[in-house]
């Protein structure tokens, strides 16, 4: 507010949409940071939410291609890199206990044969939606050796709350002698 | 404000307000669909029509050069499950089940209740008993008294006994009395060991497409059937979704479940 | 002047009605699947009340909310009887009809789908039939104000409309297309799969198409609190609005900025493009804009207040604000909380943060600390202040009202706190029980039980504010002052024709729409294999 004697409205009003115009560009300003941060993780870690579009029929996941019983669980690429495959379904993720090498780029590729499920990996980034008709793919690695567990978060019907699964992340040596072993692994025991 | 247009190049509201609109729809279109892909390495990203594409969101096969998947080294069911398949089956084909199904009453019953330890087939959900007689047909489901008996059935000689069965009345008269008597295993399942409520798949709360109702069934039948899903000996389940509960389960809780459905 | 005051309070008195009776619900799930109850035996039982609190509390208390708040300001602000009237009530018995028709299925269990419907899972056709009445009820309330509006203008060519209606149509406007998201999902996906007529649905299209309104029908849900915010508040405590054309810019943001951002919603699915989601994180950020400009506005009208009252010094002013005035009471809490709720807000728009905390319990927690802490505290306050006009009673229980405006602060920061860390910790959202005795989740049981106790809290002051008005019926008679919006510092005689109307920012809410949403629906619908079969829900036996 103006202290002069002799107060001028137009003034005030002035001085008013002067500092609010401040305001706006600072806004403008937050904005900005905002949508700069986003881009630099983007280009410097390359970070993407899981979106490589792909389409699959739900209805004969297990008839054939990559998500038949058989294929399911972690594989091992001619360039060294792992691919985890699995199915989530009401109520259960198939393998139901994933096992990974620490210190490897993993490539994830999941589905749905059923209703729309989730998953998250406790105490990493990787988090995903699994849809009937999608395959998502994502790619991640794990820094170290240790268990997690691996919940469905999407409401998936009356039996959610038992949809767990556990992911093991072991040494790259264990899970390379295992892997010599089997072309699909998973710690499920039999 | 009068005789002011909105729509005018001369009003500066709708410059600032289209303009800053667009210059914000363009460089957030130029970021999303051109530099950020730009940052992937996966191949379907390189290139601008490449970047632009998969960054739209068109369909393509992200892993193409994987190795080739590993097939079965058994059969597994080929039965493309829905859940409205056979909800309505005609009256003809309910009436053809019925004079197929006369091979099946020396062990299912004349009425598809059984006296021996043989499944109840009154009343099942009919895409269950399709299921399991395409699955015995083609071997995922390993049995050697039904493997010659369904032999000779065609497609539609197992919708119609399906479809024959689900029409039956069931045996079961008892009304459940929910969950409150079941024991735990029944009534919540185990989460952490991914065990379900049973209820939530076999009927009772909701069913789930291919999961029989399991109400009255022979004790000895239920009990050999969790333990052979629990030892990988029965693998017809489609996607492990059987064997992944039976294999969490305890031999008491295997025990407790097949007594609580045997005498509902 | 207020001529129906009998349909306005219809409209508040059945909000907080079923809000008292959802908000039940609420603690109850938040008990049972805590570390203080056994697991329940029937988990649907858990699925049905979860469906129930979500359609009542997202769907139905603040649609009657904006509605009754709505008719109100057309007769306060325009001072003109509201055109319509007939109509009104219709709506508002579409409404009774339309939440009774959802509750009925869903209560039997036939219907737990959750208040998002997530088809391919197909509950009872009614559930949905209900909801679609409930929408249906309100865009009536939505044509009605666009017709009084302009009615007003015809009466009162060149003049300003007053900022209450502005606001009160913006958010009118915004509702009536955010919601056509879920209208087309409901009445071309799922009715007919419900019906029986399909029984195969395209779930990644119903996926886009409920983002569509599940983004900005928070900022619906927020309308009535900003108007509070910049036309009740700043004369409530005694001062001035900062800025007319600042409020009115942050209105025409809103409407065009809060649509076309739905797909942050959907960061983690496999439907949408990486392109489409950056773009709606753009215009996410882009949508704070409004807020902060609201944030400086309301704080300098404050201050204004604080000022005339004798408030001096660069921060010393804040201790001459009437802070017995449960006004400005709520105004400071639904800040503080709006505040918190916005950081939270920032790191779910963010392309990459999501993925930390995307569908676990922090999501809950931040849509509860955003709608049911910041704005629904401003519901409370617009009833506060509207009740005498109402009733024609005194509104004596300025205590009582602070204890309830205190309660309900301390008690969402108790609610929402510790759900927000446990969301951190990965606990996943909507499970009727979890085994806290596993060591992986052990340490996930005491932030419930802290959210219990923060659930318990608002159950008080719920069932404290829902005393204060029935209180208030029984008060002695009085004649109340007129009511009055806030007066800006400096009244606009005229404004520029694009604020005085919605032309151009309807304009731009559909172009967005037609930019960020058009190719991501048209793919949808002509992808291979997104034709799905429905799962329907319910027991067969």
């Amino acid at each position: 507010m103006s202290s002069s004697s002799a107060y001028d409205p137009h003034e005030s009003a002035k001085v008013a949409a002067r500092i609010e115009q401040r305001w706006a560009l600072v806004v403008v300003g937050i904005v900005a940071v905002l949508v700069a941060m986003v881009i630099f993780t983007g280009l410097h870690w390359a970070m993407m939410p899981p979106s490589r579009v792909e389409t699959i029929d739900p209805t004969t996941l297990h008839v054939s291609g990559e998500f038949v019983e058989s294929n399911l669980g972690s594989t091992v690429e001619q360039d060294g890199s792992v691919t985890v495959r699995l199915v989530a379904q009401q109520y259960s993720f198939t393998p139901q206990c994933i096992v990974v090498p620490a210190k490897t780029p993993i490539i994830f590729r999941a589905t749905s044969a059923d209703v729309v499920h989730g998953m998250l990996i406790t105490d990493t980034n990787i988090n995903s939606m699994l849809e009937p008709g999608y395959i998502s793919t994502f790619k991640t690695r794990f820094d170290k050796p240790g268990n997690h567990l691996m919940p469905c978060h999407e409401f998936c019907g009356l039996g959610h709350e038992a949809m767990w699964a556990n992911v093991k992340v072991v040494d790259q040596d264990t899970f390379f002698k295992m892997a010599a072993k089997t072309r699909r692994l998973s710690c499920v025991n039999p | 404000m009068n005789g002011q247009r909105l729509v005018s190049w001369r009003n500066p509201w709708f410059v600032a307000s289209v303009g800053g609109t667009f210059a914000v729809l363009v460089f957030s279109a130029f970021v999303g669909f051109v530099w950020l892909p730009s940052a992937q390495d996966d191949e379907l990203f390189k290139g601008l029509l490449n970047a632009i594409c998969s960054a739209a969101g068109v369909p393509r096969s992200w892993l193409a050069n994987a190795s080739p998947p590993v097939p079965p080294s058994s059969p597994v069911s080929n039965v493309a499950l829905t859940p409205t398949m056979l909800s309505k089956p005609s009256d003809a084909s309910t009436g053809r089940g019925a004079t197929l199904a006369l091979r099946c009453t020396m062990c299912h019953g004349a009425r598809g209740v059984s006296a021996a330890n043989t499944p109840n087939l009154a009343g099942q959900y009919a895409p269950s008993v399709y299921k399991e007689l395409r699955d015995f047909q083609n071997g995922a489901r390993v049995s050697a008294i039904m493997a010659p008996m369904v032999v000779g059935l065609s497609d539609q000689d197992m919708r119609d006994l399906a479809a024959y069965y689900a029409f039956l009345p069931r045996l079961s008269v008892k009304t459940s009395h929910g969950n409150a008597e079941a024991p735990d295993v029944v009534a919540t399942g185990a989460p952490m060991r991914n065990i379900a409520p049973c209820a939530s798949c076999h009927g009772g709360l909701t069913d789930k497409v291919g999961a029989p109702w399991l109400n009255g069934q022979p004790l000895t039948y239920l009990t050999s059937q969790l333990n052979a899903f629990a030892t990988g000996k029965r693998r017809n389940d489609i996607s492990e979704q059987m064997r992944n509960v039976a294999r969490q389960m305890t031999p008491n809780e295997i025990d407790e479940a097949a007594k609580y459905y045997a005498a509902q | 002047m207020l001529t129906h005051k009998r349909l306005i309070l219809a409209h508040f008195w059945l909000a907080f009605a079923v809000f008292g009776l959802a908000i039940l619900l609420g603690e109850w799930q938040m008990y049972i699947r805590s570390p203080l109850h056994a697991w329940l035996r029937n988990p649907d039982l858990y699925y049905r009340s979860v469906t129930a609190h979500g359609t009542v509390m997202g769907y139905v208390f603040p649609t009657l909310i904006a509605m009754g708040f709505g008719y109100a300001i057309t007769e306060l602000a325009l001072k003109q009887s509201l055109i319509g009237v007939k109509w009104a009530w219709a709506g508002f018995w579409l409404i009774v009809v339309g939440s009774i028709t959802a509750v009925i299925p869903v209560a039997m269990g036939l219907s737990s789908v959750l208040y998002t419907f997530y088809p391919p899972m197909i509950g009872n056709a009614f559930y949905y039939i209900g909801v679609v009445l409930v929408v249906v009820g309100s865009w009536i309330w939505v044509a009605l104000m666009g017709i009084n509006m302009n009615a007003w203008k015809r009466a009162n060519p060149g003049r300003a409309v007053p900022l209450a209606m502005f606001a009160n149509v913006a958010g009118s406007y915004l509702w009536a297309w955010t919601a056509v998201g879920a209208a087309l999902e409901l009445l071309f996906q799922i009715l007919p799969a419900a019906l029986g007529w399909t029984t195969t649905i395209n779930a990644g299209l119903s996926r886009v198409l409920f983002s569509w309104t599940l983004h900005a029908i928070v900022y619906f849900w927020l309308m009535p609190a900003y108007i509070a915010f910049y036309t009740i508040v700043p004369r409530a405590i005694g001062g001035r609005l900062y800025s007319d054309t600042m409020a009115r810019i942050a209105f025409a943001m809103f409407l065009v900025f809060a649509m076309p951002i739905g797909i942050h919603h959907l960061f983690a699915d496999p439907e949408v493009g990486s392109g489409f989601k950056f773009v709606h994180s753009v215009f996410t950020a882009m949508v704070s804009a409004p807020t902060l400009l609201t944030v400086f506005t309301i704080c300098a009208s404050v201050e204004i207040a604080a000022r005339l009252r004798g408030g001096k010094g660069a921060f010393g002013w804040l201790k001459a604000l009437p802070w017995d005035n449960p006004q400005m009471l709520a105004l400071a809490f639904s800040f503080v909380m709006l505040g918190f709720g916005g950081a939270g807000g920032l790191i779910n728009m963010s392309y990459q943060l999501d993925a930390t905390i995307h569908n676990t319990q922090w999501i809950t927690g931040h849509f509860h600390l955003i709608f049911a802490g910041a704005i629904v505290i401003m519901y409370f306050a617009i009833a506060y202040d509207l009740w005498p006009h109402l009733t024609g009673r005194a509104m004596n229980d300025l205590r009582l009202m602070r204890t309830q405006l205190w309660l309900w602060f301390i008690g969402m920061i108790v609610l929402t706190f510790p759900w927000h860390y446990a969301g951190i910790l990965g606990m996943p959202r909507r499970m009727a029980y979890y085994d806290y005795s596993n060591p992986g989740i052990a340490s996930q049981a005491s932030t419930v039980i802290l959210s219990v106790i923060g659930g318990a809290i608002l159950v008080i002051s719920a069932m404290l504010f829902i005393t204060i008005l029935v209180r208030n019926h029984r008060a002695p008679r009085v004649t109340p002052a007129p009511f009055s919006f806030s007066q800006a510092v400096h009244e606009p005689e005229s404004v520029p024709v694009a604020l005085n109307g919605f032309g151009l920012w309807v304009g731009l809410m559909i172009a967005l729409t037609v930019t960020n949403y058009g190719y991501p629906i048209a793919q949808i619908i002509t992808q291979q294999h997104a034709q799905v079969p429905a799962i329907y829900i319910g027991a067969k036996r």
